[in-house]
């Protein structure tokens, strides 16, 4: 697949303060997740990207187009910024015409997008009650739905499901899905590292304004030799199934679960303690209850690459 | 760009008619016509001193409070209040040229007090005219006015904004301006004055020797009314050009 969003040699910075150093990367249609703690440049790479900001090196573009003061690429992209800011003193649906109408669609057209828009997020009952008065859920949606109203081809979403209840993340993560399922482009950004679990595998994990890694989740924690994979298997037989793989040499230690009916395995080859324990499976007829990857999340990832 | 321009003018003109900010304005703006009922009725039979009294409502509360008022407050809010509130990604992120959402929002903040203003000066005129209400020259002169301060208003915002799109507190510095640097030129002699909008404003109003607030116009050297109209065009074109290359060039960080 062709990237779509390509940045080289990216670097951003703000006086003596380092935004962003040196980011090449190239981004392709589906979902990919933008991962860093908070202050780790996230928002910075999405402002550069949205042409926002100008990079001090290095460039962006997007579908082969260099982004700054390009304006016409910006029909193509939807962004729903991180700041709960808005012109308070109108309703949903004029928020959205207001917008939309910067787009150059007729009128008719206009009412349309913004109606189905908010249909999408779920606001056409409250779509003429005043910003001012929106619960922080309800602010959050009306701004995811700013950023697809247009129809754009790459949506960039920064933190957008902060202040959202569970439902309302859950509808939301749906959403951002379906667009993925109709090839688009879509950038995430969040510090909580389950909501980018929930929505993709593939990942950009940043840190003080460097790109640690990219790429599928698994593929990055395999990179990582320094730390073993914790694996955790729920079993009739722990003790029978750890005599078969303590001699194994890619098996680093075994650990025995308090409850006597579980083993943890330390292993710094996934891929063959899972061939072999397959076999082992298959050969004992043993009874696996349960397994687990503790350490197999985007936290564990993230807290190898930064050392902690 | 004219597209662009088009679209950022109604959706700003329609915001500005619900906000806060209008209301307060307008009230303000209104005044005037509250007292010009009471000079009307302090003045009932002397129409002559009721137009000297108007003349310098016109001087001293049009021209030199509540434009320079409006415009400040509008001028410098057309960049700053997109940085302040946060919502400039709202603008920049949308197929818009950046010079056209600076005009855009010129015109439809400069339409909105001119909107004011009119209402203001023609409701307070015409009260203080009720006797020549059947003149032409009553319109003529009613039409004159609201031209300089349109110039005025067109001037003030065109400054104001080029102010906001790259000074923080850019209100100080346009009150310093407004009320500091515009009021005390005045008194100086010579060609100093010309270094001020106000003094090519004055220019185009018919010259008033009567009146407490003669003073305002003591010292006037006026300049020809077509001189007078180019250079309030060129410092309008000029601060407007200046501010699209600024906010085109710029970039701008919100404060957490």
């Amino acid at each position: 697949m062709t990237a779509v969003i390509e940045t080289r040699n990216l670097s951003k910075w703000y006086g003596n303060v380092l935004g962003l150093s040196d980011v090449s990367l190239g981004i392709e249609p589906g979902i990919t997740g933008l991962l860093g703690p908070n202050g780790a440049g996230k928002s910075t790479f999405m402002k550069l990207l949205t042409g926002q900001l100008k990079p001090n090196i290095g460039s962006v573009s997007i579908f082969g187009r260099r982004i700054w003061n390009d304006f016409g690429t910006f029909a193509k992209i939807g962004f729903c910024p991180e700041s709960d800011a808005f012109y308070e003193e109108i309703s949903g649906l004029e928020f959205l015409t207001g917008l939309l109408s910067f787009h150059g669609f007729s009128k008719a057209e206009v009412r349309a997008r913004a109606a189905k828009a908010l249909d999408i997020v779920g606001l056409t009952g409250d779509k003429d009650r005043k910003i001012r008065g929106y619960s922080r859920g309800m602010r959050q949606r009306v701004k995811f739905a700013q950023a697809i109203a247009h129809d754009p081809e790459i949506i960039i979403l920064d933190e957008p499901l902060s202040g959202l209840d569970p439902l309302g993340k859950r509808k939301l993560i749906h959403l951002i899905k379906d667009y993925r399922d109709q090839g688009r482009t879509v950038l995430v950004s969040s510090h909580v590292l389950p909501e980018i679990e929930a929505m993709t595998s593939h990942i950009i994990l940043i840190h003080q304004g460097k790109i640690l890694a990219q790429g599928d989740i698994h593929y990055i924690r395999d990179l990582i030799e320094a730390h073993p994979h914790v694996i955790s298997i729920k079993c009739g037989d722990p003790r029978g199934l750890a005599a078969k793989f303590v001699n194994e040499p890619y098996v680093l230690k075994i650990l025995f679960g308090s409850s006597g009916d579980s083993l943890v395995v330390e292993t710094h080859k996934r891929d063959a303690f899972f061939g072999r324990l397959n076999q082992v499976v298959l050969e004992s007829a043993l009874r696996v209850e349960e397994i687990t990857s503790p350490d197999d999340n985007l936290q564990a990832v993230f807290d190898y690459l930064v050392g902690k | 760009m004219l597209k662009t321009i088009r679209e950022v003018f109604a959706f700003f003109f329609f915001l500005g008619k619900r906000s806060r900010k209008m209301k307060v304005f307008f009230l303000l703006s209104l005044l005037p016509v509250a007292l010009a009922v009471l000079v009307r009725i302090a003045f009932a039979g002397r129409s002559s001193e009721v137009m000297s009294v108007f003349q310098e409502i016109l001087m001293v509360y049009f021209l030199q409070f509540l434009i320079i008022i409006l415009t400040l407050f509008y001028g410098t809010s057309v960049c700053s209040e997109e940085i302040e509130g946060k919502t400039l990604p709202y603008l920049t992120t949308r197929p818009l040229t950046k010079g056209g959402i600076i005009i855009g929002k010129f015109a439809a903040y400069t339409a909105l007090s001119a909107l004011m203003v009119f209402v203001s000066l023609a409701a307070s005129y015409l009260i203080m005219s009720f006797e020549k209400l059947g003149e032409a020259a009553t319109y003529g002169a009613l039409l004159r006015y609201a031209g300089v301060l349109l110039l005025g208003l067109m001037a003030y915002t065109a400054l104001f904004t080029f102010l906001g799109t790259f000074l923080k507190k850019s209100i100080l510095v346009g009150l310093a301006f407004g009320f500091g640097w515009e009021t005390a030129i005045q008194y100086f002699p010579g060609s100093t004055q010309r270094f001020s909008i106000v003094h090519y404003l004055k220019s185009l109003l018919p010259y008033y020797s009567e009146g407490k607030f003669s003073i305002l116009m003591f010292r006037l050297e006026p300049t020809s009314p077509a001189v007078a109209v180019i250079v309030l065009l060129l410092i309008t074109a000029g601060f407007l050009g200046l501010a699209c290359l600024f906010f085109s060039l710029k970039e701008y960080m919100f404060e957490d």
